[in-house]
This record gives C-alpha cells, structure tokens and sequence, in this order.
C-alpha cells in the first residue's frame, strides 16, 4: 500500500526551498510570530535578490535586509515600535540599497485577494486621496464606477511565489493549527502563494488534528511543505507560549548603533551581515 | 492634585471619545490606548476597544513595549483571528473610530509616516503608513495626536502623505466619497479642531501655561483663531488616578522623551 506524501522538511535544508529572484511572502504581525528561524536560516544560505513581502513586520525583515537578501521590500510597516526603527531597513532604504515598495496593510491584502480569485485587481476605497497610489501606479490605480458613481482604488493582483508563515503545530501532512486560531494576514498569505511553507513550534500526529478539527487554521492541502522549528518566532512572540523577547530587541538596538560590532553581533545571533549593509 | 503633561493629553484626547465610539488601535499607539481605557473607565462605559485590531474589550493589567504585542489582550472577549474579521468591520461602519500620529502633520490633518526628504532617497526611512492610507479613507472619525508640537511635525507640505485626513481640505473628501474625517488634535500643547468649512487645523484650547502664539509658533503653518480660546481643563485627580492605575509601567511616557 502506498502511504501518503511526508512534507516535512529539516530546518537546516529549508533555505532551499526559496530560490534568488522569488518573491516570499513572511508572515507575523509586528512583535507577533514571524518564521524568524526560516528567515535565518535565509539569511545563512547568502540567499540573494529577494522580492520579500513584509506586510507589518520588523525584526524577520530587518534579519533579511542585514543579510543581503533582499532586493526590493514589499511592504506596510516596518517598525520594532517601542524598540524603535528597524536598523538595517532604515539604512538600506536610506542609501538605496534596498527598493522600498510601500503599499498599506489593507491594500496588500486586496492585492493577495485578487490573486487568490484570478481576478486582475480587487477594488476598494482604502488609500484614495494619499501618495501611496502613485508609487506603484502599475498596481495601484484610481477607478470611477460609472453605474453607482463610486471612486475606488484598484489593487492588481500579487501573487507570492513562496509564503511562509509560523504556527503551534503541524503534522507530516500539512495541517496547521494556532493556538489558538490567531492568523491575522497569514491566511491571506497562505491563499494566495503559489508554495506555502509551515514552520512549527511542533510536528504532532494527524490524530491529534482529527481529534479537534475545528482548531486547523491550515488545512494540509494548502501546505506543500511543513518545517520543525521549535521556538521558531523568537525573537517574535509565539502567544500564549513564550513572549517577544525585549532583552533582544534592546541588544540588537544597542549593537547596531556600532557599526563594527553589529556584524559580530548579527553572526552571533543571526548570520553573516552583507557587505555595506553597514555603510 | 499634581499632574504631568502625558497625562493632561492622554484626559484631553479621552474626554474628545463619545460613548458611542467602537474604536481600534495601530501601532505605537500608548497615548490613545490610555485615553480609551481612561473614557471607558469615566464617561464613555459603552466605548468599545478592539486592541491591536484584534482582542475585542480587553482588560491588560498593564501597557506593553508594543500596542500591537499579546499581553494587551489580556481579558479581552474575543481574538479576531483574521484579517476578514477586523477589516470587514472597519469598512462597514461597526468600528467607526482611530487615532493617528505621523512625523508630519499639515493643516488638514494629513499625515506623512513614510519618509522625511524624497521617497526614492529620503533624509530619514520612517516606519511606513501601516494601515494609514486605508483607515484616514475608511474610518469616519479620525483622532489625530502629538507629542512633539513643533513646526518640523507641524509642516505647511507633507514630504509624502501617508494617511488621508480632509485631504485638500472644504470638500475634497466627500468627492473622494469618504465620510467624516479627522475630528481634532490633541498635542503637548494644545487640543486643535477643524474649521467646518475650509477643513484648516483651529486652535480649540491651549493647555495651561501655553498662549495662543506660543503655538502658533510652533506650527509651521497658518492656525485658524476665533474669538477667545480657553484653556484646556487639567485632568482631574479622578482622571490621574486612573490613567496611573491603567497605565501602572509608564508606557505612555515612551511618546514624551
């Protein structure tokens, strides 16, 4: 008898999974569950020339960007908040080193949407009147409704060549679960990418998932690959588990003010820091 | 009763919240979540708190490092898992209220988040609008604070505007087809409306000690004045009692360095 398909995959061979030049989509919310580990074991690889879609996020994009991953950031935000800016973004995006696209949260959300539809754009009437727009006008355009007489903002469809998000639990098979179910953008995300990679705090067996079926927040035909990735959002928050950790994001704040001793900080922690990220 | 300056904005903003306000939270957003814990807790009962966007009426023992981390759920009656949660109700109505702060504000209560200088190489790479540009178009009342009035933040042109609020000013949002817009602004040294017709920032009231050309000399753009402006009434020991109770760390000071 044949047994069904095992998609796990070992931490130390996921910066595979990600070829140069995709566009990958991370998932976590601010301080809250991003694959950090995934995202390092990137920045270890010298994975190049990214097109990383961060829609609120800090500390994952700022690990990237420092790596010399990324060749353009997709973003909404990108902050540490109470911590401060993210260093390694704030200066890429100051020397240019890194194309900063900005969207906003919702209307990348919209443009995930209509690639999750096929459809060519989703409208809706977040961002009138702003900037935002004009900065992409080939993804973002303003449309009259002739019938109703409705002004809207067209967000043409984004799709991900790779998402990657991070949950409490996954089995061989691809079924993911929160505890609890708190997803934010990681659904939309997981929608819409044409590969959808798991890390996980654990891999548990299926029967546990059938036990309590309601609790799936990924259900395994929308996974192609899950990794075990055991504190795999520090120094992001995995709630109700562990908390972010603030320690960090105040030694990381204090290392990167020294450019010399941020790349033996960053090897430390993360992996090597790319050449000029520190110009 | 003695009283520090975060906590005359932080009463200043929650007196400015009806009862009827279902309201949400961004990021680095200490100020305005002190100021609906305190309009809850004094005359608003009925306000709404959805924190981080995400935990429905919660009740944190205490403020974190970030207004958008897990430990400000704490009580809450609901975690809105997803995105198709929050921002349903955020566009139709049911969440009818937000605050915003940007690095630069001009006199229609726009605000910049994104850079300072040109977009393609600017001075200072700041955060980015977050969900700015989307919650200035979808959310009728705009609650605008600052905690550095100064003609830097207050700028006469926005190097980029980030978030939406009369726009252009008269009726450039109702072309736009938008409803309500920005309601006031709360600073350090004043609490500022809009004129109800050319939509241009108007001094409301000066806090104590502050005069009417102290802060027009710290705004880098015409302030519209009429008749007598009255002082902002100081928090009361009620109001300092529980904004310290509420805020037990602090964290609201982070935004007055």
């Amino acid at each position: 008898m044949r047994v069904r398909e095992d998609k796990r995959v070992a931490l130390g061979d996921a910066a595979a999974l990600v070829p140069e030049g995709s566009t990958l989509a991370v998932g976590g919310l601010s301080l809250n569950c991003s694959p950090a580990a995934f995202c390092r074991e990137l920045v270890r690889a010298g994975t190049r020339d990214l097109e990383l879609l961060a829609v609120v996020n800090g500390m994952a994009t700022d690990w990237l960007i420092g790596g010399g991953c990324v060749r353009r950031l997709i973003m909404g935000l990108t902050s540490f908040e109470g911590f401060g800016l993210a260093p390694n973004f704030r200066r890429a995006a100051q020397t240019g080193a890194v194309e900063v696209e900005e969207w906003s949260e919702h209307t990348l959300i919209c443009a995930l949407q209509a690639a999750t539809a096929g459809v060519p754009y989703m409208p809706t009437r977040a961002g009138l009147g702003t900037d935002m727009p004009a900065l992409h006008p080939h993804r973002t355009w303003e449309m009259l409704d002739e019938r109703t007489g409705i002004r809207f903002l067209a967000c043409a469809a984004l799709k991900p060549d790779i998402a990657v998000v991070h949950v409490h639990e996954a089995d061989r098979l691809g079924n993911a679960r929160m505890n609890p179910k708190l997803v934010w953008f990681d659904t939309e995300l997981v929608k819409a990418a044409r590969t959808v990679i798991v890390t996980a705090e654990r891999i548990v067996d299926t029967d546990s998932f059938r036990a309590a079926p309601e609790r799936t927040a990924f259900p395994s035909y929308a996974v192609d690959y899950v990794v075990e990735a055991p504190r795999g959002a520090w120094p992001t928050a995995c709630w109700p588990e562990y908390d972010y950790d603030g320690d960090f994001y105040r030694a990381y704040q204090a290392a990167a003010r020294d450019p010399e001793g941020f790349a033996a900080f960053f090897a430390e922690h993360v992996g090597p820091l790319a050449t000029g990220a520190t110009a | 009763m003695s009283y520090e300056l975060d906590e005359l904005v932080v009463a200043a903003l929650a007196r400015e919240l009806p009862d009827d306000t279902r309201a949400f939270n961004g990021a680095v957003s200490f100020v305005p979540v002190c100021a609906f814990m305190l309009a809850r807790a004094t005359h608003a009962p009925n306000l709404t708190w959805v924190a981080g966007s995400i935990a429905v009426d919660p009740q944190p023992s205490e403020i974190p490092e970030s207004t958008l981390a897990s430990t400000i759920w704490d009580g809450a009656t609901m975690l809105q898992s997803s995105v198709a949660d929050f921002w349903a109700y955020a566009q139709s109505g049911r969440l009818n209220s937000f605050c915003f702060r940007g690095a630069q504000m001009d006199a229609y209560g726009n605000v910049n988040n994104t850079v300072i200088g040109s977009y393609d190489a600017p001075k200072i790479r700041l955060p980015g609008g977050g969900g700015m540009a989307d919650l200035g178009c979808l959310v009728p009342r705009i609650y605008l604070w600052s905690t550095t009035h100064d003609p830097r933040t207050f700028v006469e042109r926005l190097d980029f505007r980030s978030g939406l609020g009369w726009g252009d000013g008269g009726d450039h949002r109702e072309r736009l087809g938008l409803a309500g817009g920005p309601v006031v602004c709360v600073t350090n040294l004043a609490v500022l409306d809009f004129h109800p017709e050319s939509k241009r920032m108007r001094i409301k009231s000066v806090h104590p000690g502050v005069s009417v050309d102290d802060v027009q000399a710290a705004t880098g753009f015409e302030l519209v004045v009429e008749g007598d402006v009255p002082e902002t009434a100081p928090p009361t020991a009620e109001e300092v009692d529980l904004i310290r109770r509420l805020d037990p760390t602090g964290a609201r000071k982070r935004e007055f360095a």
